[in-house]
């Protein structure tokens, strides 16, 4: 039986001893009565040196750790008073004072007359897996936030059927669907799949071929706006390794495409302005012979009839003539006089000029929103009369029903005048919007296609911007951008 | 004779009418086609005032009229030109000492009023 007992006890030892987990048994005045030998190899403490000693002393050293120490005395006590065991998470320091998280579990001992005797602690070093979980915690908490930041890049992802399985933050914002709308839906419904090389046929074809794909193009919002972007696409990998669908990213480059677009426009206008400037010349000096012919030979005794060919030779070629004239304004790259420009003030002096233009039958309201005590832009007087008066002229012609013009100003961050004339027109279809500020371009039956190209001329070089917002039925709106003095 | 005056221009029809102007002005004229004539003709005549086109073959107008700054200050220059109000030719021919600048471009009875009010006051001047 005694054989029994000491193998017991022995077992017992084997037990507690290649445990690993820390435990210690405490008498009620927190001195260790026993410890393991994981307590030793984890605390970096000497069994002999401990034993007797006041654990929590130990094991909170230094002013620092006061708090701590008096933290796991609560804990320690709350359990001994209410005699039942306590679990928690503390961080301790080691020999070398190194912090150590542990989980506790706490048991009261229970000794005779339901008195509690001391305490076990059971302590389970916990500080590699909470430092992977922290590592883990703090990767995945840095993507999510590198993929909310990316606002000019949408990222998706789909599996091998294309579907979408992922919709990042980006996509989100750029192509105005909700994640849990589009989940699922075939990637198709992304894709310009007019433009052939965008069907995910093609793409995939590439990403197999030559490992990626990578090309300008134009991916479809909810609204069915096309944006334009660069759109790569690789494989998936899941963390098996697997091949499991495809990633898209796509950058948005409208800003870039719009700088191109203006650069390009500007190119052309000048080349333009060339030819037109080579073009007047040579028409006008043959057109000067003729007008300058038939003037003579009014002067002449002639028969009524060849009088009346001769007024209309005349007339024909100052026709011609005023046609000439408004090419070439449009073809003088001049240097403007800068100036400070009271645009409010530039505005007002027109008025009147544009109400003239009009036809007396068609009632047209005038609304006017202007900045008071707007600083002064950077401008030639003239040529920025001459751009609002063609606007506010335009503004009436697309209204021969009559309607209202609301003309605007305002100051933008202190940098910029912004000078809006909107009217209730009948619009311009998207399609041909992006032509309206080239030479010779008119929805009118009668326009010459100039005023506008003459308009985004001065401005530009005055350092600003025009642009044109329009709605087939609604009517236009021109918005123009010009720095203060 | 309201005034003597050499025509320069390249095109025929445009010198011979400028010619039929200005004589039913009462003015005498020269014609000639080029620069390089002009130069010459300034050389073995005097005249009143000359009205020289700008874009001309071989030296252009600009050049003809510094050169006739080089040597005389005071006869009335003006130019004319088949591209018009144009600032920086305007500019140009001011900074050359020109006296008058005339665009095609105008109604012909403007050519001839705006020619004579030139000259009467670079003559005056």
């Amino acid at each position: 039986m005694g054989l029994v007992i000491k193998e017991t006890k022995e077992i017992l030892h084997e037990i507690l001893d290649n445990t690993g987990v820390i435990i210690i048994y405490l008498d009620i005045n927190e001195n260790i009565v026993f410890c393991n030998k994981k307590t030793e190899k984890i605390t970096g403490f000497k069994h002999g040196d401990i034993i007797g000693a006041n654990w929590l002393k130990i094991l909170f050293r230094g002013n620092d750790n006061i708090i701590k120490q008096d933290m796991f005395k609560a804990v320690l006590d709350e359990c001994m008073r209410h005699k039942r065991e306590k679990d928690f998470e503390g961080v301790v320091l080691d020999s070398e004072r190194n912090e150590r998280i542990i989980s506790w579990n706490l048991t009261p001992v229970m000794i005779e007359n339901n008195q509690t005797g001391g305490s076990i602690l059971i302590g389970h070093d916990i500080t590699k897996i909470r430092e992977a979980g922290n590592s883990a915690k703090s990767i995945d908490q840095t993507l999510k936030d590198i993929l909310s930041s990316l606002k000019d890049y949408a990222l998706y992802v789909i599996n091998l059927n294309g579907n979408i399985t992922y919709f990042g933050m980006g996509s989100e914002i750029m192509l105005g669907w909700n994640k849990k709308d589009i989940i699922f839906k075939h990637v198709d419904i992304l894709h310009n799949i007019k433009d052939s090389g965008n069907n995910l046929h093609f793409i995939l074809e590439q990403v197999r071929l030559f490992g990626k794909y990578e090309k300008e193009t134009t991916l479809i919002t909810k609204a069915g706006e096309a944006i334009p972007v660069i759109l790569t696409a690789n494989k998936f990998l899941d963390s098996a390794g697997k091949h499991s669908g495809y990633i898209f990213i796509a950058k948005d480059i409208t800003e870039r495409k719009k700088l191109e677009y203006q650069a390009f426009q500007a190119e052309k206008l000048s080349a333009l302005g060339l030819l037109s400037a080579g073009m007047a010349h040579e028409i006008n000096n043959p057109l000067l012979v003729i007008s300058g012919r038939s003037a003579l030979l009014m002067k002449e005794r002639l028969s009524q009839r060849i009088k009346k060919d001769l007024d209309l030779i005349n007339s024909q070629a100052e026709r011609i003539q005023r046609m000439v004239d408004r090419i070439l304004k449009f073809s003088q790259k001049t240097k403007p006089a800068f100036g400070p420009v009271g645009v409010n003030e530039a505005i007002e002096f027109i008025l009147p000029f544009a109400q003239y233009n009009n036809l007396p039958d068609i009632k047209v309201e005038i609304k006017k929103i202007f900045e008071k005590n707007m600083r002064p832009v950077k401008g030639d007087l003239h040529q920025l009369q001459e751009v609002f008066l063609n606007l506010i002229i335009n503004a009436y012609q697309s209204m021969p029903k009559g309607g209202v013009i609301k003309i605007t100003t305002s100051s933008f961050r202190n940098l910029f005048a912004l000078i809006q004339v909107k009217d209730t027109g009948q619009g311009i279809p998207g399609e041909l919007l992006k032509d309206v500020f080239m030479p010779f371009f008119s929805t009118k039956n009668d326009g010459k296609g100039l005023g506008l190209s003459i308009c985004h001329n001065i401005i530009e070089n005055h350092n600003g911007s025009i642009e044109l917002e329009s709605q087939v039925g609604l009517g236009s709106t021109f918005t123009i951008k010009l720095p203060f003095i | 004779m309201l005034y003597k005056v050499l025509v320069v221009d390249d095109e025929a029809p445009v010198r011979d009418l400028l010619n039929d102007l200005l004589k039913r002005e009462d003015c005498k004229v020269s014609i000639c086609a080029t620069g390089e004539e002009a130069l010459e003709l300034l050389k073995k005549d005097t005249f009143d005032v000359v009205l020289l086109d700008i874009k001309l073959p071989g030296i252009s107008g600009l050049e003809v009229l510094k050169n006739i700054r080089d040597t005389d200050k005071n006869l009335p220059v003006i130019m004319i030109t088949g591209f018009g109000y144009n600032e920086d030719l305007i500019s140009k021919s001011k900074e050359f000492g020109c006296s008058g600048y005339i665009g095609k471009n105008m109604p012909v009875a403007q050519i001839i009023t705006t020619f004579k009010q030139f000259a009467k006051s670079a003559k005056n001047g």
